[in-house]
């Protein structure tokens, strides 16, 4: 257009279509350079900002200390939405138009803006509830132009994971005979041994070193360390590492999360594996437990668990007698025959049970 | 059939969304309209057409995502064949007063189309429409100050385009304030001086530019009245039949005649004279041929050989004029708005009515090698030229009306010329030196032949004088000659490539036939290139400045500017706002400077650190120290970048920006 415009301004007898057609080529060619410039010194972050908790999240049930050690900026489980800040730095001074599209699972999302201050520019995008494990974002490209769109400018940036979908969970104590598998067990509570159990706040009568002074002088009161008795609860959760089908392994991933927040909450500590699997770490962390069941069962392979005075719980879809060996219980997701003496119960793919 | 049909569909537009956008196309249209308003002094159509479009916007942004409805459509396209109806009405017959019909259609077709303003494409559309306006506009803009409505357009264009992409992208309009001010400054600034400075490339002219439709008024007797005013009207309104008398001459004035946009500088030529008996010119042959209002080519002699090219000029008549067509000659093609035009045995074209104040003609017209060395290698006068041209040698070879005395004088000075040529030029250059040009001449007294009342006598005269005198001398040494009247160049802008004809411009030349080339024009006035050809003028506007340079004094720029009119604010304010924005930047920056920068590598460290802290998905509580954080966390880069964080705030010893950049790397 600007090539036959200034064809005809510049052969033409009026002589201001000739200055029409030089702003307007003079304006491609500034627009060039503008395009060039606008190209540099520009960067993408895609983050999770926030979550939109859905019905029945372990979100609202979860207390707030155990949130507050959870990832920033908070946990995402199946069925929250959360949302995506794609966030564009410009290193060099402010730029602008620059715009952003890529993928977020199978999601095509996009966002631009016309300025990009020199402090950055972000914006939160609304994503729906995904599926459990880990959201990759692919393909994604800065674009930039001049301000009129004539010239524009494309960057891919690397793929990486943005967020992790943990399972959804739910106590499941009152599930089990408590009677049968409880009574056996130790009750965890605070005790004299060793290993650190916690921390609670000063009673008259407990000995002046055990003050936990840098705990005392964040919460405004004296605290105390607590240090964990012997025996506490050992639980070992072995899963499948084949299920059948991604629903299956998202049950199973549901019922091993459970297991574990119950153990967990009641001082325990919890070691999550499959055989072939990588075990998770960090036995009395939650949150470790859950991002190992995130990625089930595509977790690094290799190690097996420190065998030890463990109850192991086996969740299953298949009939593996050496899965079974040596569990306490089990669960069966699914309708696979077993042969074993060992207790267990038998779900369906249906959350909560 | 369906294949080419899909291929021939335009691909889908999608809706404008963007109501900047709108307001853009809205004010470059109210530009043009404003230009139109300015320049063709045409008001109740424009003013309709602002008035329905603003209300067209309105509801075409608030209806742009329903469904066109059929009815409407209807009414629309019902609409547009009416403004087509107008525009063939008032070009044809006048009936709304023939004011720039086809800008009127354009502004008809703006406003009736903005009531459908849906799609992206439309408002395309809608701006290109204003263009064509702003072109018409352009045609009859002669000052500077139209480049400032030209800029304000070229605004609104960019204004669409930027509100349209960024509407594209779904994202706000705004954009860095400085380096989009730069570019727009800069384009604005370069197409200024590119359009100042670089010559504009001459096309070869298709066809005449067609502005106004023809009316159809035809002739209804004999040829119009002749040129005025070096032109007497004698009792015959026939211009064949009228006179130049050289006993009298009438004052001239200032006023303008018409204003001319042109490709080359050139003498614009209406009557030609053949006959000189007792002190009056006339012209003795009355044949015509009636031709149709646009003449090709074909129709035309052919093109002088070795010619440099052909160019256009575009005639705007300011006040009523003799129904002549002034333009250089020879022509090539012309076109003028009337029924039919009559060219008489001279080349002269005439209309059957007067030319009224605004109206315009357009004429391409040859541009003849007419170089001293082209013209001094002519062949010589011979029996076998004069058997072919010119065909009424007899008279214009008729020494019979010069005097003895200006014969000798004639002969004395082209003594020692060999050449057709440089006898003319001899006769031009005596008569250029040793006369004084004047238009305080008493009247010729009585009984005395005004030539040699000129050439003996007072030896000052006027153009007539000096041309007739030339005439006849060149006649009595046997060379053809004739007398050309029309009008000179007049006030030429080179930038512009226009010129101002005022009265002052009626001038007179004199014709001479030189075999193989024809009829040029050579002018004995003193203070004129003696060989008055066309020629083209330096486009270069270093020369084209520099012509413009001796003509401005203090009282200039403010001439200039009190020549903008209402437009004259712009310019101050621009030179304010200027003024404001770069002292704006000046403080901004100094107070900028003042504060405490922070050192190299601090920033891009803290950023390093966050991000850090983002990647190990736990921030640092705000009770909790670096290093507290740095043991919780149990990170090798951590305890790197923590050590570098405590050196930094607590010792000032911020790290290398290249260090900062390798922990960056190693966290990727």
């Amino acid at each position: 257009m600007c090539l036959v415009l200034f064809w005809y301004g510049a052969t033409s007898e009026v002589p201001w279509l000739f200055l029409l057609a030089w702003w307007v080529l003079a304006l491609v060619a500034a627009a060039a350079g503008y395009a060039a410039w606008n190209r540099s010194g520009l960067s993408l972050q895609l983050a999770v900002r926030n979550t939109v908790i859905g019905a029945g999240s372990p979100a609202e049930q979860l207390p707030e200390q155990v949130l507050q050690r959870g990832p920033i900026p908070a946990p995402v489980f199946e069925g929250d939405g959360f949302g995506l800040e794609i966030a564009i730095q410009a290193s060099r001074g402010a730029r602008g138009p620059v715009w952003a599209l890529g993928l977020v699972g199978d999601r095509s999302i996009s966002a631009g803006t016309g300025l990009v201050p020199k402090g950055g520019w972000s914006r939160v995008e609304a994503l729906p509830a995904l599926r459990r494990g880990p959201v990759a974002a692919r393909g994604w490209r800065i674009h930039t132009s001049d301000p009129l769109g004539f010239f524009r400018g494309v960057r891919p940036t690397p793929d990486s994971e943005i967020a992790l979908i943990l399972p959804r969970f739910a106590s499941l104590a009152g599930r089990r005979e408590a009677s049968e598998l409880e009574a056996s067990l130790p009750v965890p509570r605070a005790g004299s041994g060793n290993e650190l159990f916690g921390i609670r706040e000063y009673r008259p009568g407990d000995s002046l070193r055990r003050i936990h002074w840098r705990s005392s002088a964040r919460h405004g009161e004296l605290v105390v360390r607590e240090y964990e008795p012997p025996g506490v609860q050992s639980l070992a959760i072995c899963l499948d590492p084949q299920p059948p089908t991604p629903e299956v392994a998202d049950q199973i991933a549901r019922i091993a999360a459970s297991e574990a927040w119950d153990c967990i909450q009641e001082g325990g500590q919890v070691v999550v594996w499959a055989p072939g699997l990588e075990p998770s770490q960090s036995p009395r962390d939650l949150w470790s437990q859950l991002e190992w069941l995130a990625r089930y069962p595509n977790n690094p392979s290799g190690g097996v668990p420190r065998s030890g005075r463990q109850e192991v719980v086996v969740i299953t879809a298949s009939a593996d007698d050496d899965l079974l060996a040596n569990a306490s219980r089990a669960w069966v997701v699914g309708d696979v025959e077993i042969d074993t003496d060992i207790p267990f119960e038998r779900v369906g793919l249906q959350w909560p049970l | 059939m369906a294949p080419v049909t899909r291929w021939l569909r335009l691909p889908a537009s999608p809706v404008e969304h963007s109501v900047e956008g709108r307001g853009f196309v809205f004010s470059g249209f109210v530009v043009a309209v404003l230009a139109i308003v300015l320049y063709g002094q045409d008001y109740v159509v424009p003013v309709l057409g602002v008035v329905a479009a603003a209300i067209g916007h309105v509801i075409s942004y608030r209806e742009r995502s329903r469904r066109r409805g059929f009815w409407r459509q209807v009414v629309l396209a019902a609409l547009v064949f009416g403004a087509l109806f107008y525009v063939i009405a008032d070009s044809s017959l006048a009936l709304f007063g023939g004011v720039l019909p086809q800008a009127n259609f354009a502004i008809l077709l703006v406003a009736i189309t903005s009531f459908d303003l849906k799609t992206r494409r439309n408002c395309y559309s809608s701006m290109w429409i204003s263009l064509a306006i702003l072109y018409l506009a352009a045609v009859y803009a002669w000052d500077y100050a139209f480049a400032v409505l030209a800029g304000l357009w070229v605004l609104c264009l960019v204004g669409f385009w930027i509100a349209s992409h960024h509407k594209r992208l779904n994202a706000e309009l705004k954009g860095p304030a400085r380096p989009v001010a730069l570019m727009l400054g800069a384009a604005l600034l370069g197409g200024l001086l590119s359009f100042v400075l670089i010559p504009q490339p001459s096309g070869v002219p298709i066809s005449p530019l067609v502005v106004s439709l023809p009316n159809f008024t035809a002739f209804k007797g004999g040829l119009e009245s002749p040129a005025l005013p070096l032109v007497q009207l004698t009792g015959d309104p026939s211009g064949a039949t009228s006179s130049i008398d050289l006993h009298f001459r009438g004052r001239l004035g200032d006023a303008p005649v018409m204003y001319v946009r042109t490709g080359a500088p050139a003498y614009w030529r209406g009557l030609v004279f053949d006959e000189y008996r007792n002190g009056a010119w006339t012209a003795t042959n009355h044949g015509y041929r009636e031709m149709q209002p646009y003449v090709p080519p074909r129709f035309l002699p052919p093109a002088p050989p070795g010619n440099l090219g052909t160019f256009v000029q575009t005639f705007r008549v300011l006040r009523p004029l003799p129904g002549v067509i002034n333009a250089a000659y020879p022509i090539q093609s012309l076109y003028a708005p009337v029924a039919a035009l009559r060219e008489d045995a001279y080349g002269t074209f005439h209309t059957p009515q007067p030319l009224r104040p605004g109206q315009t003609y357009s004429v391409v017209s040859f541009l003849p090698n007419l170089t001293p060395a082209v013209l001094r290698a002519a062949e010589p006068m011979d029996q076998e030229h004069l058997d072919a041209y010119p065909d009424n040698y007899s008279i214009y070879g008729d020494p019979s009306s010069v005097s003895a005395r200006a014969s000798n004088l004639a002969d004395e000075v082209t003594q020692s010329a060999s050449t057709e040529y440089d006898k003319v030029m001899a006769l031009t250059t005596y008569l250029q030196r040793n006369y004084r040009y004047t238009l305080d001449l008493p009247p010729v007294p009585a009984g005395k032949d005004p030539v040699d009342w000129f050439l003996f006598d007072v030896k000052t005269g006027y153009c007539e004088q000096f041309a007739t005198a030339e005439t006849l001398m060149l006649r009595s040494l046997g060379i053809p000659a004739r007398l050309a009247t029309g009008y000179a160049t007049g006030d030429y802008d080179p930038i512009l490539n226009q010129a101002v004809v005022r009265e002052h411009d009626a001038h007179a030349w004199v014709e001479v036939w030189f075999p193989g080339h024809g009829w040029v024009p050579v002018d004995p006035t003193p203070g004129v290139s003696p060989l008055a050809a066309t020629k083209f003028p330096s486009h270069w506007a270093g020369g084209g400045i520099a012509r413009l340079i001796p003509h401005l004094s203090i009282g200039a720029p403010a001439a200039a500017l009190g020549s903008l009119g209402v437009l004259a604010v712009v310019p101050p304010a621009v030179a304010v706002a200027l003024i404001a924005v770069l002292a704006y930047a000046w403080l901004r920056r100094r107070v900028w400077t003042a504060r405490p920068r922070p050192q190299p590598g601090e920033s891009e460290l803290l950023r390093l650190y966050e991000r850090l802290q983002r990647r190990l998905t736990r921030r640092r509580a705000p009770p909790e120290t670096p290093r507290e954080y740095q043991e919780a966390m149990q990170s090798a880069l951590l305890a790197e970048v923590t050590q570098a964080v405590n050196e930094g705030a607590y010792a000032g010893r911020w790290p290398d920006p290249r260090r900062v950049r390798d922990l960056a790397e190693r966290i990727s």
